[in-house]
């Protein structure tokens, strides 16, 4: 209990200095909200300011929004102008965490899955050809892999469509390929972790007593294999619940990748901070998760 | 750690996961649309008065429609070549227009209805034209009724003393959301005796400008305008003022601060002291069908505005009830265009369907039509392909040269300019036979026929080719010889060979399409004139930020039309104009466009404004690149689409040819 308490209190300390070094950052940066082409008349411009409170002095702001955000209220979407933050998270982040859902689960099934086929056939064809594959997977870009997607199964075989959203078929190119570089880490973790538990007295005392490589590995091997795993997945979750930009692009996805990178071109502030605050939260979640979790798997562990 | 958790652990982890996993992959499908197009990308707004842009505007048009609309010629191209855009009968079935070409009668077509079934009257246009002249609702269109009597006036709350005034008091039905501007507070009419300022703030000179603007704007806040409030007289018509009556001061201001101003009167707070609309503003309701509106000058274009989605009308029930933007969503918005929304989810898509109250409804072929907001063209073109859309658009430059000859790539000439703007209050640029050497030396021809390939012709002047009644200034290209007049120019301005010319800088917004152009400058530069080229991108923002505080040297930029008149180009350059941001200023030029504006004979006016655009060029605070040609992939059963000079593609207009579309989907129409 003691655990949580104290975690929770640094996460909301993290949250306030993420916070105000983005409010201010933000405001640094030349151009604003309303930079149009055309100069907006003095007279519109003030109440543009005035309905987004950017006509109140500095500190103020900073302290009124302060209190916005404490209160789970992140204000009006600038760029957006039909929406509030609270709203574009809403319609956003379920999609992005469908999407990431889908790409965390296939990465874990087919990465596990290989780095423990490379580890027990240890330099046979599968490993070899796994740990390329691997490689493959963290090198290539994914807008890369994506065009390679759709030239695969949109124009040869005619599988899925090219984009958008709302059905199954739609979803599973972009998670491909969301999923792929994390698989492809995923395997080089579990298979460097395997090979060094393999070699450990406790594996080799399971197998002594008779049990069939299959039990052994996955009942003995994998648990003290799978802990850096378990702890790459937590920025790793974070980072595929906020979705990706590009593949958003390519796949027409309405997930949070893009507004990630919109809200801080088109300078609305209300948003970027909102995205900004959520990725900080999730991210301090997870790796929350990931230590409860490791408390779990390991024995050696104590949640402190 | 209990004992068991740990056991059970695994097992949560991967039932957790298939949970999740189930969850991920429901979907609630929907129905097909008749008609799905890609819009190109997000639509910031819905709100006619707020909205800007090209996909706004395609949704606005489907959604609403103004008094009349504006759609492609169905007499189809014109001696140019070109498909102009008419006005069609909208909300109104005919007007007329004053012998002095300033008075517009419209009459509202009886039957007019709101999509929740509610009449739209005349009214309904004065009060959505007030909205949108409303200081307060912010509009970055109000401009386009500044041709109105008045509209400018209560628009910059600009007043005077003797002036009759509207002064909103501070008592709006809904203080909890703060943008609610309708339903207003109480409004008190009368006539401006004088205002009384507190001192003025002395402000540093090195104070920065949005500082500046800041101190300003408060202090005219604390401003107090003594008002003589007029009686009323009320009858079953509603109010009367009572004008000639004499009426008690009173003294408002937004900022009360008695104080630092010495004014007599008890100052009461109000929200806002305009000039009263009503009977400033020449915007009238003469009954529920008749519309009169009166402009400053005779202005030909006006009904080509009014067709403009900005002065479309909005429901003031549905606005005065949700706020904005609240009254935006999908299930509240009413309005009058020949589609209602039905759902709109960000970077997803908007989905139409068919207005039943429509007055024109049974013309309407399209039921359910589908925008999305595709941003990459890529992508773009392989749903066109593969069949996700019907209508694709933009399309990729690099693939255009293949898609030329095809019959499904709809291309004409559009009413758009690239051009290069040169700020002429730092060296070199401030000497104008440096402009016209960077002109020459310019090889427009190159960037049309290698950089942009679909068939965009070079510039020889600002507005582009083909407006209808306007006869652009003479220029050609011929490259070899305006490259020795470039050399000449240059060196007459004192830089012989480029000697001694500084280092410039093109800005431009980080786009691959503007990079590679540049570089065909650059290189242009470079080899006839030899002088040095830098290059800069930079993301919009801080682009639009340097070109606002002309912290640029040439920067690159385009124009769209708002309307099918040269006047749309040319008074971007009138000095200190809002689209001037070039520090260009010429008294000739100036007086040529404001007297254009009052000129009622139409050959007269567009000789002014072609000596206008001569003097634009001949001292050219700007750099005519090209004019651009618009891109549109469309599907061979998809009728009723007509590339046109503004790229407008009403979908009302349009329609599935089911027969043909069965016959293509079983490849019996070949995709060429």
């Amino acid at each position: 209990m003691k655990f949580l308490l104290r975690r929770a209190a640094w996460m909301l300390l993290t949250l306030w200095v993420v916070f105000t070094i983005t409010f201010f950052l933000m405001r640094a940066v030349p151009g604003g909200p309303f930079s149009r082409e055309r100069q907006l008349p003095e007279a519109a411009r003030r109440n543009f300011e005035a309905r987004y409170n950017l006509d109140k002095p500095g500190w103020w702001q900073y302290f009124n929004d302060l209190s916005h955000y404490a209160r789970l209220d992140f204000g009006p979407s600038m760029s957006l102008e039909d929406y509030s933050v609270n709203e574009v998270i809403a319609e956003g982040f379920p999609v992005s965490v469908s999407l990431g859902v889908i790409s965390l689960v296939l990465a874990l099934t087919v990465g596990m899955t290989a780095g423990v086929i490379s580890a027990t056939r240890r330099n046979s064809i599968y490993d070899f050809a796994f740990m390329a594959l691997a490689t493959l997977g963290i090198a290539v870009p994914n807008f890369v892999l994506a065009s390679i997607c759709v030239m695969l199964f949109v124009f040869w075989f005619q599988l899925f469509p090219v984009a958008g959203w709302g059905s199954l078929d739609k979803l599973i190119q972009p998670a491909l390929c969301l999923a792929a570089p994390f698989a492809a880490y995923i395997a080089r973790l579990t298979r460097a972790g395997m090979l060094e538990v393999l070699n450990l007295d406790y594996v080799r005392t399971a197998y002594s007593k008779g049990l069939s490589t299959r039990t052994v590995i996955i009942r003995h091997a994998l648990r003290g294999a799978i802990l850096p795993v378990v702890s790459y997945l937590g920025p790793a979750t974070a980072g595929i619940l906020t979705g990706s930009l590009v593949l958003e692009r390519m796949f027409v996805v309405p997930g949070m990748g893009t507004h990630f990178i919109e809200s801080a071109t088109q300078r609305d502030y209300p948003l970027a901070m909102g995205m900004v605050l959520v990725y900080t939260f999730l991210l301090l979640l997870m790796n929350a998760v990931v230590d409860f979790s490791y408390a779990v798997i390991d024995p050696r562990v104590k949640a402190e | 750690m209990p004992h068991f958790l740990r056991k059970a652990f695994p097992y949560l982890a991967i039932a957790l996961g298939l949970a999740s996993l189930a969850w991920a992959v429901s979907f609630n499908s929907v129905p097909p649309a008749d008609l799905s197009f890609n819009n190109g990308d997000e639509v910031k707004t819905i709100d006619p008065a707020k909205a800007t842009g090209q996909p706004e505007h395609r949704i606005l048009t489907a959604l609403f429609e103004g008094l009349l609309q504006n759609v492609p010629d169905p007499a189809g191209k014109d001696p140019n070549g070109n498909t102009p855009i008419i006005q069609a009968p909208g909300v109104a079935d005919r007007y007329e227009l004053s012998a002095d070409h300033r008075t517009y009668t419209f009459h509202i077509r009886p039957g007019a209805k709101w999509s929740d079934g509610s009449p739209l009257t005349a009214a309904d246009f004065v009060w959505s034209w007030r909205r949108l002249l409303h200081p307060e609702t912010a509009s970055e269109y109000a401009y386009q009724l500044n041709y109105v009597v008045g509209a400018q006036q209560y628009n910059s709350s600009e007043l005077k003393p003797g002036d009759r005034v509207e002064v909103e008091l501070d008592d709006r039905p809904y203080k909890d959301i703060d943008d609610r501007t309708f339903p207003q507070g109480t409004l008190r009419r009368g006539i401006l005796i004088r205002t009384v300022k507190p001192p003025e703030p002395q402000i540093p000179k090195e104070t920065p400008d949005k500082k500046k603007r800041e101190l300003m704007a408060v202090w005219r806040e604390k401003w107090a305008h003594v008002v003589e409030i007029k009686p009323r007289s009320q009858n079953n018509e509603g109010e009367t003022i009572l004008w000639e009556q004499k009426g008690d001061q009173f003294a408002y201001s937004q900022n009360p601060s008695p104080q630092e101003t010495s004014c007599p009167l008890e100052i009461g707070r109000c929200k806002h002291v305009l000039v009263d609309f009503d009977s400033t503003v020449a915007i009238k309701a003469t009954g529920d069908e008749t519309l009169v509106v009166t402009l400053t000058n005779p202005t030909p274009y006006f009904k080509e505005l009014v067709a403009f989605y900005p002065l479309y009308p909005v429901n003031r029930r549905c606005v005065e009830e949700f706020g904005s933007p609240g009254w935006t969503k999908p299930g509240r918005i009413v309005s009058n265009g020949a589609f209602v929304l039905q759902t709109r989810r960000i970077r997803d898509r908007i989905r139409l369907h068919k207005n039943p109250k429509y007055w024109d409804a049974e013309h309407v072929k399209l039921n359910v039509v589908d925008a999305y907001p595709v941003k990459s063209e890529t992508t773009c073109l392989n749903m066109y392909l593969s069949g996700q859309l019907d209508w694709g658009y933009p399309v990729p430059s690099v693939v255009i040269p293949d898609l030329k000859g095809r019959p499904d790539y709809v291309s004409a000439p559009m009413f758009t300019t690239y051009f290069y703007r040169c700020n002429v209050t730092r060296p070199p640029m401030d000497n104008v036979l440096v402009r016209r050497a960077l002109n020459l030396a310019i090889n427009k021809r190159e960037i049309v026929e290698s950089v942009t390939r679909a068939g965009q012709l070079p510039a020889t002047s600002f507005v582009p080719p083909g407006m209808p009644g306007y006869t652009q200034p003479k220029g050609s290209i011929d490259y070899e010889r305006d490259v020795a007049e470039a050399r000449r120019l240059l060196g007459e301005a004192g830089y012989p060979d480029g000697k001694g010319f500084p280092k410039i800088q093109v800005l431009f917004n980080t786009q691959e399409a503007h990079r590679t152009i540049a570089e065909v400058i650059q290189s242009n530069w470079k080899n006839n004139l030899g002088i040095d080229v830098e290059l800069r991108n930079l993301e919009w923002g801080v682009f639009l930020s340097s070109l606002t505080k002309k912290d640029y040297q040439v920067a690159r930029s385009a124009w769209v039309a708002d309307y099918s008149d040269p006047n749309t180009f040319l008074d971007m350059f009138v000095t200190d104009g809002p689209n001037n941001q070039t520090g260009w200023s010429n008294a000739d030029y100036d007086k040529l466009i404001h007297d254009a504006a009052a000129e009622a004979d139409e050959t007269r006016r567009m000789a002014m404004l072609q000596k206008a655009e001569e003097i634009l060029l001949a001292e050219q605070p700007i750099l005519p690149i090209y004019s651009y040609v618009s891109n549109n992939m469309v599907k061979p059963y998809v009728k009723g689409f007509t590339a046109n000079v503004r790229d407008d593609h009403p979908l009302h207009l349009m329609w599935i040819d089911e027969e043909e579309k069965k016959r293509f989907l079983r490849g019996e129409v070949r995709q060429p």
